[in-house]
């Protein structure tokens, strides 16, 4: 294995110290490693490229010589192989590293830690930045991040299935576009590629196995995407409820107007989803007494019914 | 990177990015470079034995790595090539970005320099991807608050904090001795001693409104007192992706019976309550009969009846 690991190594250094585009030829008479029947340095060769690519490392191709533009030549260009990210300062290192310590146990904390190693090489010491509040960590409730960020990075189908709010499975295919994380929630926004338009998913929600596919069309972004990681549209109408003083601490967090009436208040509160609001009034019980709209109260009293009818 | 990148591969990944490093820290103990790229010393030296037979065509000492760690240190020379390290993948690109996000809406207001540098750096890596996409991440507290408490725990200081209570639906100002923080599902917790209730309590960090740190005394010698679980059990009637989630069930519980605990009475009434037509408490009787009445009570302010 490790003579394999050498050729991969040496092909590397010979096609980024090229200056010149090397033919097939070349590059089985000069690198090392290369042995065998013409045939199986070709097989060779097909696989330590596709290896290299794997590894993230650009193979230019391109015609070694302009007047036998017949023969292919190959490279590895230095700007595509190297780190540049400019000058990098130690306030920017120590940033960095904390960044990557905010994977610590979670999903991506391999990709983070190799990219600080790949960092730590350009040489600049990380200034010590001392705040312990920075015990921030991203939560590790997925396990499917690498999967989706490749496929963000391809533009790739999504495949999984996903539960309506009433729990019926439905197969949704996605274009990814954008990765989240809130609340300790982990969302994913893409393209759905039935409705064509910008859905977001809790990956948590996922019932199935998460596949891709490639994506062999092209694929335009959404010019004026702006994430969203509510589910459901903001929506302009609003609910008009009482809350008893001292009470319903979360519907007031919702509020977006308050009025004072003594032993109650009465706060106007957007409407997500009917469902939604429902559930929330009746978590606060007989501190929550919904006005408008009509549909609202009307869910809500079918709710009251089901629960006298079910506990009598 | 791509999907599982085979041993071989990631091997020579990371001789890759040993030469870039080796360069910009010469004379490295074996050991700490070993922790480094998170191998053993011997495979560190297989990889330096490896690497040392690699370089230039021609293969002969001119053109060859010239590399050094007999002695426990390692030094690296003639290796111009690949001396610079690699470019950042796509996925550690995002990988960053998303850590950057969540860190720089944890810093706190007067570390004002390192907000704008980390904007700044993530403007610089976000061009690195080359496509329009959006990474964000949030901390499920805000910054100040994280502060004050981190700060606390540190010092064995007091935090005075003013914490919503969900179940009880209420906000109480309590003082604690916070202890330390951890993570439980997707949310982060602080374990701490509760002065108001005279116990060590868990408080999830998002719910607390406010923490100013006020001084305690600080030798404590305090049992832990555990209270008791209240057992219920719920028929699942329809299917609904709130109830399912609110009582932890899997989604394919519907019509059967199931038994839970809880330490909160107050979260078992609300969550049945809150759960509407879908979910059908059995017992405890004596819940059963409250939730009867109450949803009775809230019904007749409704229709008048």
């Amino acid at each position: 294995m490790s003579r394999k690991i050498e050729r991969l190594i040496n092909l590397t250094i010979a096609l980024l110290a090229t200056k010149r585009y090397l033919t097939k030829a070349e590059i089985f008479r000069t690198v090392e490693g290369y042995e065998g029947s013409s045939e199986t340095k070709e097989r060779m060769f097909e696989r330590d490229k596709d290896d290299l690519r794997t590894l993230g490392i650009v193979i230019d191709v391109g015609s070694f010589d302009q007047l036998f533009s017949d023969e292919a030549g190959y490279r590895i260009l230095s700007e595509n192989y190297q780190l540049d990210l400019g000058e990098i300062t130690p306030t920017e290192i120590a940033l960095l590293s904390m960044a990557a310590d905010a994977w610590q146990g979670a999903a991506l904390a391999e990709a983070a830690q190799s990219a600080i190693l790949k960092l730590s090489s350009i040489g600049v010491p990380a200034d010590t930045i001392d705040i312990p509040a920075l015990t921030v960590k991203l939560s590790n409730s997925s396990n499917d991040l690498q999967k989706i960020t490749e496929a963000i990075a391809n533009s790739d189908f999504l495949i999984f299935s996903y539960p309506s709010a009433q729990l019926h499975l439905q197969e949704r295919t996605i274009v990814p576009i954008a990765l989240a994380n809130k609340s300790g929630f982990w969302y994913v926004s893409g393209v759905d590629q039935e409705i064509q338009e910008i859905r977001t998913f809790r990956l948590d929600r996922i019932d199935s196995e998460l596949l891709t596919r490639e994506n062999k069309e092209g694929f335009e972004f959404p010019g004026d995407f702006k994430l969203n990681t509510n589910e459901t549209f903001v929506s302009d109408r609003t609910a008009l409820i009482d809350v008893r003083k001292g009470k319903g601490h979360s519907l007031r967090s919702l509020a977006t107007s308050s009025q004072d009436l003594g032993e109650w208040d009465q706060i106007k509160v957007p409407i997500l989803s009917i469902e939604w609001l429902t559930a929330e009034i009746l978590w606060h019980g007989d501190d929550a007494y919904v006005h408008e709209p009509e549909d609202l109260r009307h869910n809500i009293i079918k709710e009251l019914q089901a629960l006298v009818k079910n506990h009598e | 990177m791509s999907k599982s990148i085979s041993a071989p591969l990631l091997r020579t990944a990371r001789l890759l990015d040993l030469v870039p490093f080796l360069s910009s820290h010469q004379g490295i103990s074996l050991k700490e470079l070993a922790h480094h790229f998170d191998v053993t010393t011997a495979q560190m030296s297989a990889d330096l034995t490896t690497l040392w037979m690699c370089g230039l065509p021609g293969y002969t000492p001119l053109e060859l790595m010239d590399l050094e760690f007999e002695s426990g240190f390692v030094t690296i020379r003639n290796a111009p090539t690949l001396a610079k390290p690699r470019r950042i993948t796509f996925q550690e690109v995002v990988a960053l970005l998303l850590g950057l996000d969540l860190i720089t809406s944890s810093l706190p207001e007067e570390r004002n320099d390192l907000i704008t540098a980390a904007s700044a750096l993530r403007k610089r890596l976000g061009d690195q991807l080359g496509l329009p996409i959006q990474l964000s991440a949030l901390p499920t507290a805000s910054a100040e608050i994280s502060t004050t408490l981190a700060n606390a725990i540190s010092s064995r200081n007091g935090v005075e904090i003013r914490y919503h209570s969900l179940y009880k639906d209420e906000i109480t100002t309590r003082t604690i001795l916070p202890d330390h923080f951890y993570q439980s599902g997707n949310h982060q917790y602080i374990k701490a001693y509760c002065f108001t209730a005279r116990e060590y309590r868990e408080f999830r960090v998002d719910r607390i409104e406010q923490a100013t740190s006020v001084s305690v005394p600080s030798d404590l010698m305090v049992p832990t007192g555990n209270s008791e679980k209240i057992s219920f059990s719920i028929h699942s009637l329809s299917n609904s992706r709130e109830s399912t989630e609110r009582f932890g069930l899997s989604g394919k519980q519907a019509g059967n019976r199931i038994e839970l605990s809880s330490f909160s009475r107050q979260w078992i009434e609300r969550s049945v309550m809150a759960s509407g037509a879908s979910v059908f408490l059995e017992s405890p009787q004596e819940i059963r009969s409250e939730v009867a009445l109450k949803a009775q009570l809230i019904l007749k302010r409704y229709t008048g009846a």
